[in-house]
């Protein structure tokens, strides 16, 4: 039996906005599973569904053989869950946030307090475990929030974002706590993220996401193969005489033409126009291009040669670049927050 | 059972939380005893119309600034839950096997216990400015359950309505039409016998008046069951059904 399963799973909300339309996967126990897409992708509107905090429109999601909708308590009890908003109150001490999820998870008084020390020496935390969670910086409240999820010993633990606004030495160690807690303590992690280095450094399998869809689903390493070769991203700028759709659309017809090149994939039509080429062997290729473009007037202002990435990928099924497409919305009592966190 | 607990263990969390930010408790403390100390020389003339029922202006708000910082105290405590869902706080609570009901219970008691203890210390400072209590101690103690009653009805609605307007704004908007109408239209500045007619009908159906009066009976006057019975009955009524209203819209909610 799969730890996780989800099938025809749709989530439409008011307004017609499909948020999730259709995905379908399944994820086996002790692997660590990463849902990767832009924002908006449809990843945590996935995660509030298999955490009983959204009721989904159509399709089934069960955790642990439960359905999420027939069993939501017995779900919410054999789960972990950390959000992508750190979920901990700020004028309470990291020691008392703990405990009082240790009594939510209806653990007795002594389990509490063995529980409790536990984790706050596995998350490195124990010298801290008396102060306010206000004094804690955001990779601290991160660690504590993952001690949360894991008070009650859960063997799926479901991460929405786990690095998300972590400065890169931070996030770094959150994935390192994560694999830990997969491949060390068995525990079935499904987590989300925007970062394709992150997603290729720690999951076993990776579902790619992209408008409520899942375009892609393999181990990284399947997916890296689909995009064969290598890819050379080169920008150039337009001449004097031509505009910029001229040169585009000179240069796309001049690269088509080379028998090495596989594919093209125009990332930025405007100034400067910049193009993935997807070639079999990068040393050679690259300069064979170069020539091509300079003996057809075109003035190639950049050029790099890359082994193909998770982007590249992602490029592949959808035509765009993975970037943060838009900011997430900030309420009052976050910016708020924010502004504390960067004092 | 787990809604016991854990309601227990949330209201400790809304106190011990509360507690930490002292500048809030001060303010809401500091106020009420401004309009103790500059109404009561504001309204000093009022005791000489025809038909005011006490001798001391002071003496008659006192009881009208309790149930005005219960008021404003309670009504405003749906601010904080929208914090929470703001935060992410709340949803880390429902993905977790806590007792949904708690969540709405344990706050609004929580905040309704620290609503008792400046009710209590207003009484104490209104006693100091020479304020003597008709029924004595247990008339005080029988005010704390006019101030319950009256704190866990407007605590219910206030965080009804947060979960249903879930944004700061608009509640914002929301709880001062309520508030400062239903204040004003009450009985706490005036004597209702002095209030134009329409306004007297309003204020039977006003709770805020109800918890005046039973509440000034006690000071002013002493055991007036027949007065302090309906009233507190009346004030039970909307208490159950703010409570009820606000946990069913939090259940229904929150799937």
């Amino acid at each position: 039996m799969p730890t996780i399963s989800v099938t025809d799973l749709v989530k439409v909300y008011k307004g017609g906005i499909r948020a999730v339309d259709g995905v379908s996967f399944e994820v086996e126990a002790g692997e660590l599973f990463a849902f990767l897409g832009p924002n908006g992708a449809g990843k945590s509107t996935t995660i509030k569904i298999l955490t009983t905090l959204l009721k989904p429109t159509s399709g089934t999601a069960q955790v642990l053989g439960m359905d999420v909708r027939a069993h939501p308590a017995a779900v919410r009890r054999s789960i972990g869950y950390a959000a992508q908003d750190v979920g901990i109150d700020e004028n309470a001490t990291g020691r008392e946030n703990l405990t009082l999820y240790g009594h939510f998870y209806r653990l007795d008084g002594v389990t509490i307090r063995r529980r409790v020390g536990e984790l706050l020496e596995l998350m490195d935390l124990t010298r801290d475990a008396n102060r306010l969670v206000s004094t804690y910086s955001g990779g601290m409240r991160k660690r504590l929030d993952l001690a949360i999820s894991l008070l009650h010993q859960p063997r799926v633990l479901i991460l929405d974002e786990p690095t998300v606004g972590l400065d890169p030495q931070t996030r770094g160690h959150i994935g390192d706590y994560i694999h830990n807690l997969g491949k060390e303590l068995g525990i079935t992690v499904f987590f989300t993220t925007h970062y394709m280095d992150e997603a290729d450094k720690l999951a076993d399998r990776i579902a790619i996401l992209d408008h409520g869809k899942i375009i892609a689903l393999g181990t990284p390493l399947e997916l890296k193969k689909e995009v064969s070769g290598d890819v050379v991203t080169l920008s150039l700028t337009a001449d004097v005489a031509s505009s910029s759709d001229g040169a585009l659309e000179h240069s796309r017809e001049l690269l088509q033409r080379q028998p090495f090149v596989r594919e093209l994939q125009v990332l930025n039509s405007g100034l400067p126009i910049t193009i993935n080429v997807y070639v079999e062997k990068g040393e050679t290729d690259l300069p064979r291009i170069l020539r091509a473009m300079d003996s057809d007037g075109l003035t190639v202002q950049t050029i790099s040669l890359s082994r193909p990435t998770l982007d590249d990928v992602f490029i592949k099924y959808t035509g765009r670049t993975m970037r943060d497409e838009e900011g997430r919305r900030t309420t009052w009592f976050q910016t708020d927050r924010n502004r504390r966190r960067l004092r | 059972m787990n809604i016991f607990s854990d309601t227990w263990y949330l209201f400790v969390r809304h106190i011990k939380v509360s507690l930490r930010t002292p500048i809030w408790l001060f303010i809401n403390l500091v106020q009420p005893l401004l309009w103790l100390v500059l109404f009561s020389r504001v309204f000093e003339g009022v005791v000489n119309l025809p038909g005011f029922t006490s001798d001391s202006y002071l003496k008659f708000f006192a009881p009208g600034v309790v149930i005005m910082t219960v008021l404003f105290g309670s009504a405003w405590t749906g601010f904080r839950l929208i914090q929470d869902m703001d935060l992410g706080i709340l949803d880390k609570m429902l993905a977790s096997p806590v007792s949904r009901v708690s969540i709405v219970l344990g706050r609004v008691f929580g905040a309704v216990a620290i609503l008792v203890v400046q009710a209590l210390l207003i009484f104490f400072i209104a006693w100091i400015m020479g304020v003597d209590i008709a029924t004595g101690f247990p008339g005080v103690l029988l005010t704390v359950v006019v101030v319950v009653l009256l704190g866990v009805g407007f605590a219910g609605l206030s965080n009804g309505l947060a979960i249903l307007m879930k944004n700061p704004d608009p509640l914002i908007a929301l709880i001062n039409f309520i508030t400062l109408p239903i204040f004003f239209l009450s009985s706490a500045m005036m004597p209702g016998e002095l209030l134009p007619g329409w306004i007297q009908t309003a204020k039977t159906f006003n709770p805020v008046s109800h918890a005046v009066e039973s509440v000034r009976s006690l000071v002013i006057v002493g055991y007036q069951w027949d007065v302090i019975l309906p009233d507190l009955l009346i004030l039970a009524g909307v208490a159950v059904f703010m409570m009820a209203w606000a946990t069913s819209m939090f259940r229904f909610r929150t799937a």
